[in-house]
């Protein structure tokens, strides 16, 4: 079935193969992180981000409490330094962590601190509202609740992981 | 949002959201204290990504405005106002100049919105602990500024 015409390169041909070559290369090269992220999840089971501490369960409250904390994430290139912040409160015995990243487009909610909404995590960007548990306001821009984090309590210290989403 | 292609997709899909522009302002010079004016850079760039943590669905923040120190303060003046009638006319109703550099006081009035100048702290050897103090301190001075801001009109453009 092939014959020499078929393998014939043209000026032309050549042209468009070599723009497809650095075409396809650069194609690679935005494939390959999604690739990564891709399998991201095949390899969590044995890469999970560290459990940072953060609190002792001594210092918490029912009333939601700021913490920041910082630790190191690596990532293909470079090692770098990370700054979180969680709120920190007690339901009961409970110990409920939430981010501060609004749902809405990710500015930084405060708690309590429009004189209008008592008791509610505000968003000053516009006027996104959570309750005290995450659960959004409906009526304000945010759809869903504030991503819990992955917690664990050992010895009287609370632990902190990835922020999980609920919907 | 910062000006990548990760950010700029959510604000092309959200653009009502996001009417505040931040621009930082940052001098160059290679002959008069440059590490001065690297350590003002890095400051008013550090400073900058910090407003756009706290305010990262309104805001956009935009790749620094550079200048030589020595070009006359006019010239530069009058740059800075075409980049804000620039961003105003796609629907930046907000737009703040964020620096450490004095010059910029002298033309305050004469800008067309909100200047945000700081004074440049030295935090080249800070340990990050104290870095981080520092940075919320100053933070605490700047939230209000925005905030308050988009309580009240945005300024008309002449
Ligand atoms: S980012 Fe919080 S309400 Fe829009």
């Amino acid at each position: 079935m092939s014959s020499e015409k078929e393998h014939r390169v043209s000026r032309r041909q050549f042209l468009t193969y070599t723009l497809t070559g650095v075409g396809g290369f650069m194609a690679a090269g935005i494939a390959l992180p999604l690739t990564r992220f891709a399998l991201d999840p095949a390899l969590e089971g044995g890469d999970e981000q560290e459990m940072v501490a953060v609190a002792s369960v001594d210092e918490l409250t029912e009333e939601p409490q700021r913490f920041d904390y910082s630790f190191e994430q690596e990532d293909a290139w470079h090692t770098s330094e990370v700054t979180q912040t969680a709120w920190l409160y007690l339901d009961g015995d409970e110990v409920v962590a939430l981010s501060p990243v609004c749902t809405h487009l990710g500015c930084t909610v405060d708690w309590d601190s429009n004189e209008d909404f008592p008791n509610q995590f505000f968003c000053p960007c516009h006027g996104g509202r959570f309750e005290k548990d995450g659960v959004n306001v409906a009526g304000t821009p945010p759809t869903r609740p504030l991503d819990v984090y992955e917690m664990e309590v050992r010895d009287g210290t609370v632990y902190l992981g990835r922020p999980i989403s609920r919907d | 949002m910062k000006w990548t292609m990760q950010d700029i997709d959510t604000y092309l899909q959200a653009k009502e959201y996001v009417d505040t522009a931040v621009i930082p302002l940052i001098p160059i010079d290679l002959k008069e204290d440059v590490k001065q004016k690297v350590s003002m850079g890095t400051f008013i760039s550090t400073m900058a990504d910090a407003i756009e943590r706290q305010f990262k669905g309104r805001v956009l923040l935009f790749p620094a405005f550079t200048y030589i120190k020595n070009q006359p303060l006019e010239k530069r003046k009058s740059e800075l106002i075409d980049w804000d009638r620039h961003v105003y006319e796609q629907g930046f109703k907000h737009v703040v100049y964020l620096t450490a550099d004095g010059d910029w006081k002298q033309v305050e009035d004469e800008l067309p919105d909100m200047l945000v100048w700081l004074p440049a702290l030295p935090f080249e050897n800070m340990e990050d602990r104290y870095l981080k103090q520092m940075i919320d301190q100053q933070m605490k001075q700047i939230i209000p500024l925005l905030t308050n801001k988009w309580q009240s009109e945005p300024k008309q453009r002449p």
